[in-house]
């Protein structure tokens, strides 16, 4: 029963970032269409931007964390503004791959920097002795971590009911041609949606590297378990990205807990995500939340 | 058109049938045949050394794995991005004969041509289970149903004793007519097999194209609605054409385990799809030969990559992968300047040269 309990909790951390990632991925899509496949990469230069700002700059660690989130928004900006912005109005295939280059770009950039090839871990600046309640244990970074996204993804809640520049964004996922017709700058709304987006994933990708270290192939790989997130959620829900992070948290960690070792299978928790996206796009294309907008082809 | 079938210089066509020539004129057939009887004829009169033939071949072969995808995502406009694990499949399949067999076996040395046409329907039948969500989706989710199967298949791949956990699983030399082909003949074997299999399915291409089921992808490319309400299926169009892509994939795995007499799971990885995505972008989605052009363009360009990252490597320091760092980057950059400035690809300047000199002297 502990074991079970321990694994809920893990899988309830792990979950709650990836519920953060998709969040940003599902701000881009909803807003302006665009299936972003380089998400992955901004979560990893989100971690290691906030590395590079604590260990070689000696920046204190709540402020890295905080300026990485800064720099990211713009960087993401800055792509949706020299790569997308011409490409509105193309057919969507050429504007998934140029995802699918920018990808590869930062790829290569990330691999010319020390983190391509080398492990880093963060300084500890928490209390190395892990919190117990009954047996079920979890460490503060960990909790640290879930709080952080619980509070980010209630503020980007509250942004989207309240404010002006959320209700807009809203108004231009809903329909494009009557938000401009009130007045709304539908490329803004585009380059805002991209910017929180990486805000977001800078986010994620820092409570990730703090929590498993920085190694590029472990948040490559968890940028692309993103998709069965999406795909689970359904891609246009906020609501569907976190309930659906949280699941594909637990399968993994029930996974890699109950499977791993059994039957002659070792590192379920990589490939799960897969089998159940394909599984949902058989039977279930819209995802747990999305709108049924699937057209029968 | 009883007029010049030599130097045609304008439509002057007749009849439907006569639109569908593969060969509108006498001179492009000469032109086209000369051309094909050059590269027959060429390892005659020059000798190239190893490492040239390695690079010819492995162009030969993305050839056809864009033949392939070109199919997939220009024709029928599916985005793949686990085409490379296709390929694999292919690959596999030969590896799996190999592994069970023993790697010199009398099926695997012997029936080479017909463990390609088996590598190929093993990949037509992962293409069309892929595909399979076809039925019911469009291009977005599409899109993330191929990447799942490259995530699956480089899974299984490395998690399976029997695929040796992605270490390689070496394939035996084959045999010919004349014997078991030397280690010297080896890539120059292998070179008239890849031309041969490209010429040939070229053909079929072109053929496919010109056939009802081609100009059903294209439509359904196009607008899957109107194609739906002139009585076309467009899921099973779709399916089809996964299935069609999968087999040329196959095919083009097959290929690659015996060029290079073995099979790993690095060769068929993620990087390589994008890699294979980047070809057919380069060359031009949605023509034949935009499927030659991409897999030249883009393995000379990784030549060049190749050779400035030896020069760079040797003035920073060692830990600077630059290798590794160069290839997405530059891969990556031109996937993007293509699509922002070019996004019919090589092909298109290859239609404004060949109409430009077609029309010479004169603008139009």
């Amino acid at each position: 029963m502990t074991y079970f309990l321990q694994l809920v909790v893990s899988g309830v951390v792990v979950g709650s970032i990836y519920a953060l990632s998709a969040l940003g991925f599902v701000l881009i899509y909803k807003s302006s269409r665009v299936l972003n496949i380089a998400h992955g990469q901004i979560i990893a230069s989100g971690a290691f931007i906030t590395y590079a700002l604590k260990v070689f700059l000696g920046v204190p660690i709540v402020l890295s964390f905080l300026l990485s989130l800064v720099i990211t928004f713009f960087l993401a900006m800055s792509v949706e503004r020299i790569f997308l912005r011409r490409l509105i109005g193309e057919p969507i295939i050429s504007v998934i791959m140029v995802t699918i280059g920018l990808m590869s770009i930062i790829d290569g950039l990330i691999y010319l920097t020390p983190f391509g090839t080398e492990n880093f871990s963060f300084p500890r600046f928490l209390p190395q002795t892990p919190l117990s309640l009954g047996g079920v244990s979890i460490s503060w970074t960990q909790l640290v971590g879930v709080l952080i996204t619980a509070a980010l993804i209630g503020g980007f809640s509250y942004f989207f009911k309240k404010s002006t520049l959320g209700i807009s964004m809203r108004a231009v996922s809903d329909d494009q041609l009557a938000s401009m017709s009130i007045g709304i700058s539908v490329p803004k709304v585009f380059g805002l949606a991209w910017a929180a987006a990486g805000l977001s994933a800078a986010a994620a990708g820092g409570i990730i590297g703090n929590i498993t270290g920085l190694n590029f192939d472990t948040l490559h790989a968890f940028g692309i378990t993103v998709f069965p997130v999406v795909i689970l959620g359904g891609l246009d829900s906020i609501l569907g990205a976190v309930v659906a992070g949280i699941i594909m948290g637990l399968i993994q960690q029930f996974a890699s807990g109950y499977l791993d070792g059994n039957f002659g299978l070792n590192g379920t928790a990589d490939v799960l995500p897969y089998v159940i996206l394909l599984i949902i796009l058989l039977f279930k294309p819209h995802g747990l939340f999305g709108i049924h907008e699937i057209e029968r082809v | 058109m009883a007029a010049n079938r030599w130097l045609a210089t304008g439509n002057y066509f007749t009849s439907y049938q006569e639109e569908q020539r593969i060969f509108f004129t006498h001179l492009d057939r000469s032109v086209f045949m000369v051309f094909i009887a050059l590269l027959f004829l060429w390892p005659y009169f020059f000798t190239l050394s190893n490492k040239y033939m390695l690079v010819i071949d492995n162009i030969l072969i993305a050839m056809v794995a864009i033949l392939g995808l070109n199919l997939v995502t220009g024709f029928a406009g599916l985005i793949s991005i686990g085409h490379a694990a296709f390929v694999g499949v292919g690959a596999y399949t030969v590896a799996s004969f190999a592994r069970v067999l023993g790697d010199s076996h009398v099926v695997v040395t012997h029936f080479w041509p017909l463990l390609i046409l088996l590598a190929g329907c093993t990949g037509a039948v992962f293409g069309a289970i892929v595909g399979l969500p076809a039925l019911r989706l469009k291009h977005l989710y599409l899109a993330i149903a191929t990447l799942s199967f490259q995530m699956i298949f480089t899974w299984t791949i490395n998690f399976m004793r029997f695929f040796d956990q992605g270490q390689t699983i070496s394939v035996g030399r084959v045999f010919w007519f004349f014997g078991k082909v030397a280690r010297k003949q080896h890539y120059l074997f292998w070179y008239y097999v890849a031309l041969i299999l490209v010429i040939g399915i070229g053909l079929m291409i072109r053929n496919l194209m010109r056939t009802k089921y081609g100009r059903c992808l294209v439509a359904v490319r196009d607008n899957d609605r109107a194609a739906d309400a002139m009585g076309m299926h467009p899921g099973l169009t779709k399916v089809y054409a996964f299935a069609v892509g999968g087999f040329i994939a196959g095919v083009a795995g097959a290929l690659h385990a015996y060029l290079y007499r073995g099979v790993g799971i690095e060769s068929f990885s993620l990087h390589e799809s994008i890699t294979y995505l980047a070809m057919a972008i380069v060359g031009g989605l949605g023509t034949l030969h935009g499927a030659f052009w991409g897999p030249v363009a883009i393995k000379m360009l990784d030549l060049q990559v190749e050779h400035l990252a030896e020069v760079a490597g040797e003035m920073l320091p060692a830990n600077m992968n630059l290798a590794t760092a160069l290839r997405p980057l530059t891969f990556g950059l031109v996937i993007v300047l293509f699509l922002m400035f070019e996004p019919r690809g090589i092909a298109n300047w290859w239609r404004i040269v060949r109409s430009y000199t077609k029309l010479w002297p004169f603008r139009y």
